[in-house]
């Protein structure tokens, strides 16, 4: 037998899976540098994939995708962290690195989604009385319809206000929360009223611990608020901009 | 996140993506494209598209749940990583997932062998080979020639091949199953190989 009927065979049995482990991790240690054994597997995986046309497809289970965004995430943060940033806040900055790629992912997913995004923020790492308030802005690119949302922890508590948000005809805005607790999917904490009103105990139902790690969004919607029961308004895009008593020093 | 309930609008790809024609298959070329440079809208739709049948790849092969969320939370994370490597030229997309998948299966399963239990009705899936209605790894014409090929190997052949590609058997298993010495095992592999390559080439 020649030796490239002995590589095509090897190849072989590495695709088909028979291959002894010891050969098998040489082999995948070198196909990475040997474009032409490469081409073999690829070939080799080729013939042998009508084989799993009779595999039927068995759904994930709903938390699976979570856990991948995550990894990618803490991967993504490794390589991309803000230094100047970290020493000037590292806990919220840390935090909101977080929440921002949680919400990349979620109106990734729901790609009709349009979000002004937020985070919630602590004050203090630490529980201290003023711990339990969070404020948080909302910023739209540079038209800035803007809002500042305020919760009190202890009582759930929350104050919506506008800051340069106008009403829009025939439109409301509506505040959303997305809280690993209850998935991926943001929930409808209420549609902000004609008068920037929004009932202020909309958070009473949920646990302080929830609403601490949990972000809020506020899109656009139909008048009403949104008919599907997830954000649907236009694509517009925001920025997290933290904001408050103690935090908020030495950020620029 | 993909319940139906939440998002009737968002899996428009759950099926044409894995569907026979051209147009599905390059439906998950340009996902894996817009995925190299990074785009994560285009990595949750491969997901959606793509994971069940990666699930269901690998499940066979492990035939623990917790163990196959493993692979394939590895294997997605490759495809974040490495998706600028997929040549559309060389491999069809779906075909270089699963081949993804199914060797990191293949590998945590002979490196913890002892974690599958040897399910008794193996031998009964792998009879079942019948095309599927929709989720289809490559086109009708490409299975129906492998599998028109791999049944014109000798019985045990046929079995030896489906269990190792399928359910990841080792030789050793096949060994024993058949009962066969590992090297007559081994060269029955070869010529079963061979033989399917000779018969697949035009």
């Amino acid at each position: 037998m020649s030796e490239r009927d002995d590589l095509d065979m090897m190849v072989a049995e590495f695709v088909l899976g028979t291959l002894p482990q010891v050969e098998r991790d040489a082999l995948q240690a070198r196909r990475a540098r040997e474009p032409e054994l490469e081409a073999l597997i690829q070939q080799w995986e080729a013939r042998l994939a009508g084989m799993l046309d009779g595999v039927e497809p068995i759904a994930p289970g709903p938390e699976l995708f979570s856990r991948i965004q995550r990894t990618i995430d803490q991967q993504t943060d490794q390589q991309h962290a803000v230094p100047e940033a970290r020493s000037a806040a590292p806990d919220n900055v840390v935090s909101l690195r977080k929440q921002l790629t949680r919400w990349r992912w979620s109106t990734a997913v729901a790609s009709a989604a349009a979000l002004v995004l937020v985070a919630v923020l602590a004050t203090q790492p630490e529980p201290e009385p003023q711990a339990q308030s969070f404020v948080a802005v909302f910023q739209h690119n540079d038209e800035q319809p803007a809002f500042l949302l305020t919760v009190d922890l202890t009582s759930r508590q929350l104050n919506i206000q506008p800051v340069t948000a106008e009403p829009q005809q025939d439109k409301s805005y509506q505040l959303w929360m997305v809280a690993e607790e209850y998935g991926p999917n943001p929930r409808s904490v209420g549609v902000i009223g004609d008068n920037f009103t929004l009932d202020q105990a909309a958070l009473r139902d949920y646990d302080p611990e929830t609403l601490r790690g949990a972000t809020f969004g506020i899109s656009l919607e139909p008048k009403g608020g949104s008919p599907t029961g997830q954000p649907t308004g236009p694509a517009i895009h925001g920025f997290l901009y933290p904001t408050s008593a103690d935090q908020g020093k030495g950020r620029n | 996140m993909y319940s139906d309930s939440h998002q009737p609008d968002a899996s428009p790809g759950a099926t044409d993506y894995l569907s026979t024609d051209q147009e599905g298959s390059s439906g998950i070329t340009r996902l894996l494209h817009r995925v190299a440079q990074q785009d994560r809208k285009a990595f949750a739709e491969l997901y959606e598209a793509t994971a069940p049948k990666l699930m269901a790849t690998v499940l066979r092969i492990l035939k623990d749940r917790s163990w196959a969320d493993d692979v394939i939370h590895d294997t997605y994370i490759k495809v974040w990583q490495k998706a600028d490597q997929f040549d559309a030229e060389r491999s069809s997309p779906i075909t270089w997932l699963a081949a993804i998948a199914r060797h990191g299966a293949i590998d945590e399963l002979r490196r913890h062998p002892a974690r599958r239990e040897t399910a008794s009705n193996e031998l009964d899936n792998i009879a079942d080979h019948a095309p599927a209605a929709h989720e289809e790894i490559s086109d009708q014409q490409t299975v129906k020639h492998l599998n028109h090929c791999i049944d014109q190997l000798e019985k045990d052949r046929q079995d030896m091949v489906r269990l190792a590609y399928l359910n990841g058997w080792s030789r050793d298993q096949l060994a024993m199953h058949f009962d066969q010495p590992i090297n007559t095992v081994k060269t029955w592999l070869h010529r079963a190989l061979k033989q399917i390559k000779r018969c697949l080439e035009p």
